[in-house]
């Protein structure tokens, strides 16, 4: 199996510096584990460093003027990095979707979205749109599938909750920080991995009309109390019911009161049998 | 307040005998003259107390109270707010003709709009008001609530289970066939993932995770959140949650349109299934369902029991925490965890306001106290007085019995 993966030039969240996106270094694990699984063997570990008989090969691609950081992603257990070579400003789509298109890869994984570019997390469809493949957002487990060239993946949703997809490949997928956590970083292997450059697509973006400054953070809505309303009616707001008026029991026997409970558990839908 | 300032230079200067070489004043023409000015403009406003009073006056509350500061609006007393409120309640807002059309895709699990739909719809309607729009929902299940939330027209898309592909094809065609304006959707993970999909498809610009928006201008985090961005709204927007406010204005119609949607051949996913979250070890801020225990419970053997059967996730108020009889990340309240869950079941908790801020956005609140005026009991929305001790076993045999029962035929 041929798998993909898309580094971005990402920043670190609390200091801004240059750094690789931490769920693309998750995708790699994923990644690993799934060629591992593959090759039915459980020291999965091993198997992206075969190189002639491997069962898979996991190779990363950035489009951008420098891989700087991204090296780092070799230590994380990625073994091959391919940087195609474009200016700061320009457009890694073209490049992108010019090099993905050149060999056959079985699937294709990238992060969320981006961290310290544009942030729109528009980059995976658009490629998926230009390559002709399906995109699945937010896969936190992949497995092999039930019949050849099928995937079984699971699906991050809000609350813990997850959705189990059976998916036909080739396709790309995108990965939550759900999934389980990078391989620890190890030197030799970053010592070890091959980086290669090469051009890519030089791709001048157009100039939108977006206008740009320094960020502002603002105030989130709070529940709408009357903004001018004294402390106690602020303070009700808070914390009292937005539907009040419930129904009040007193006193009932101990069963009577175990099936009202159960009653409207079952009817605001939280109970499930 | 209304009492002029006195200037008594200016009061001696009226008096004032013009032509003289020496200042001469004439007191006896004075009085004519303030007497002319007291009757024109008065010098010195009365205070009515009584008035001042009636003014303040908080209308609706059966304790008197009086509101000095004004800062809420007056409504003038008596049958007159009666009868306004009366006329303004059920008033259907109707937009005939639109000028154009703002469409919006809530996630509407099961039907349902989730708030952030509704804060979706709000803004939308703030798109649609300014140029005499109307606003456009396109769901899979039409729900009652659409009216209530603002929306004038209803487009039903029929997509059978989990097919973001077809979805995004058929909003693609929509966006096409319609004169549609704006298309707004919740920056949430599936109204996120549409969002991107309908973007690469139309090769439109996507405004994602807008965090303000007005008529004229949107903004974004970009860049880590270290630039803002801002622009005129384009087509293509996702809101992120709590940036904008919902609908509060009287419903809007809410009427289906008709729409010749294209079939669309399946897509690449096989099969799709639905895996509810582990409650066990879903976090407490992440939890669908808290059940949770006060100072009133004792038995924690049962709580724990009640707690596996019912399929929860375990809480606790302070109190309990403090004792060291339930973990300090079970604390649900303003210095322990702030729940975003459907439904909080209370067991023996006073319902001090600490504790009440970390269940404010709890839609469903069951509680059982056995002070009849706890906090907790005037929350809840199903109230119990009575002992938790003997509620809990008699819940757990309910649960076990319903069980034994379903599975024996
Ligand atoms: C700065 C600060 C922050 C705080 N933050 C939090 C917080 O984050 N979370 C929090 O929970 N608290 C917090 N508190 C504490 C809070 O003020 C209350 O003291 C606490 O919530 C009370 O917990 P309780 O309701 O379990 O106990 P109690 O106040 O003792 O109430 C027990 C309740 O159980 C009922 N009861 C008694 N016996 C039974 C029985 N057999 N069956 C049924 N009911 C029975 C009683 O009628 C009573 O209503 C904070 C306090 C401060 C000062």
């Amino acid at each position: 199996m041929k798998i993909a993966i898309l580094f971005s030039a990402g920043r670190h969240a609390a200091s801004g510096r240059p750094a690789p996106v931490p769920v693309e270094l998750q995708a790699i694990r994923l990644a690993r584990e799934l060629i591992g699984q593959a090759a039915g063997d459980a020291a999965g570990d091993a198997a992206g460093d075969l190189s002639g008989d491997a069962p898979g090969v996991i190779t990363g691609f950035h489009a951008g003027p420098d891989a700087g950081p991204l090296k780092d992603a070799l230590g994380h257990g990625l073994s091959r990095l391919v940087q195609l070579s474009i200016g700061a400003q320009d457009d890694p789509l073209p490049s992108l979707a010019a090099a993905l298109g050149a060999e056959r890869f079985d699937l294709v994984l990238a992060g969320r979205s981006g961290q310290g570019g544009e942030d729109a997390g528009l980059l995976p469809y658009a490629l998926a749109r230009a390559l002709g493949l399906p995109i699945v957002a937010d896969a936190c487990a992949l497995a092999a599938g039930p019949q050849p060239g099928t995937l079984s993946l699971e699906q991050a949703l809000p609350r813990g909750a997850r959705r189990r997809l059976i998916l036909r490949l080739p396709a790309l997928i995108t990965v939550h920080p759900a999934a389980p956590a990078p391989l620890p970083f190890a030197f030799a292997a970053m010592r070890r991995g091959m980086l290669e450059t090469r051009e890519g697509v030089p791709a001048p973006r157009a100039a939108g009309e977006v206008e740009e400054r320094a960020y502002r953070a603002r105030p989130k809505l709070i529940a709408k109390s009357a903004a001018g309303a004294s402390a106690t009616e602020r303070l009700k707001a808070a914390t009292e019911a937005a539907s009040s008026g419930g129904r009040l029991l007193v006193d009932p026997s101990p069963e009577d009161a175990a099936r009202e409970i159960l009653a409207h558990l079952r009817q605001i839908g939280v109970l499930r049998h | 307040m209304s009492r002029l300032r006195r200037d008594p230079r200016m009061e001696r200067a009226a008096h004032r005998i013009a032509g003289t070489p020496r200042p001469r004043f004439d007191l006896a023409a004075a009085s004519a003259a303030t007497s002319a000015a007291t009757s024109a403009a008065p010098g010195r406003l009365r205070r009515d107390p009584r008035g001042e009073e009636r003014l303040a006056l908080v209308p609706g509350t059966p304790r008197r109270r009086l509101d000095r500061t004004q800062r809420v609006a007056l409504a003038p007393a008596g049958a007159v707010p009666a009868a306004a409120m009366a006329e303004t309640a059920p008033r259907l807002v109707v937009i005939a003709e639109p000028a154009y059309l703002v469409a919006v895709v809530p996630d509407a699990p099961g039907g349902r709009l989730t708030p952030h739909d509704r804060q979706v719809i709000g803004a939308a309607r703030l798109l649609a008001d300014a140029g005499g729009g109307a606003v456009l929902a396109l769901v899979e299940m039409p729900g009652e609530d659409l009216a209530a939330a603002g929306v004038d027209r209803v487009l039903g898309l029929p997509v059978a289970g989990y097919d973001p592909e077809a979805k995004a094809a058929l909003l693609h065609a929509v966006l096409d066939g319609l004169d549609i304006r704006h298309a707004l959707l919740p920056e949430s993970a599936d109204g996120a993932d549409l969002a991107r999909r309908l973007a690469a498809l139309t090769g439109e610009a996507l405004f994602a995770g807008a965090e303000s928006l007005t008529a004229k201008a949107i903004t974004r985090a970009a860049q880590g959140r270290r630039i803002e961005q801002r622009r005129a709204p384009p087509r293509l927007i996702t809101l992120a949650a709590d940036a904008s406010a919902p609908h509060g204005g009287a419903p809007h119609e809410a009427i289906p349109v008709v729409f010749a949607l294209p079939t669309l051949a399946p897509g690449a996913i096989l099969s799709a299934e639905f895996v509810p979250a582990d409650p066990a070890s879903v976090g407490l801020d992440e939890a669908d369902f808290v059940v949770s225990a006060g100072n009133g419970v004792h038995d924690f053997t049962a709580f724990r029991a009640l707690v596996a059967a019912l399929n929860a996730t375990p809480g606790a108020s302070r109190m309990v925490c403090d004792a060291g009889l339930m973990p300090r990340a079970a604390q649900v309240g303003a210095s322990g965890t702030v729940l975003d869950a459907r439904c909080y079941f209370a067991l023996g908790i006073a319902g001090a306001p600490q504790h009440l801020q970390g269940v404010a956005r709890c839609e469903h609140v069951v509680a059982v106290n056995t002070d009849l005026h706890a906090a907790m009991i005037e929350r809840a929305g199903l109230a119990i007085v009575a002992d938790a001790q003997k509620v809990m076993p008699a819940l757990i045999d309910a649960l076990t019995g319903a069980g034994a029962a379903e599975a024996q035929p």
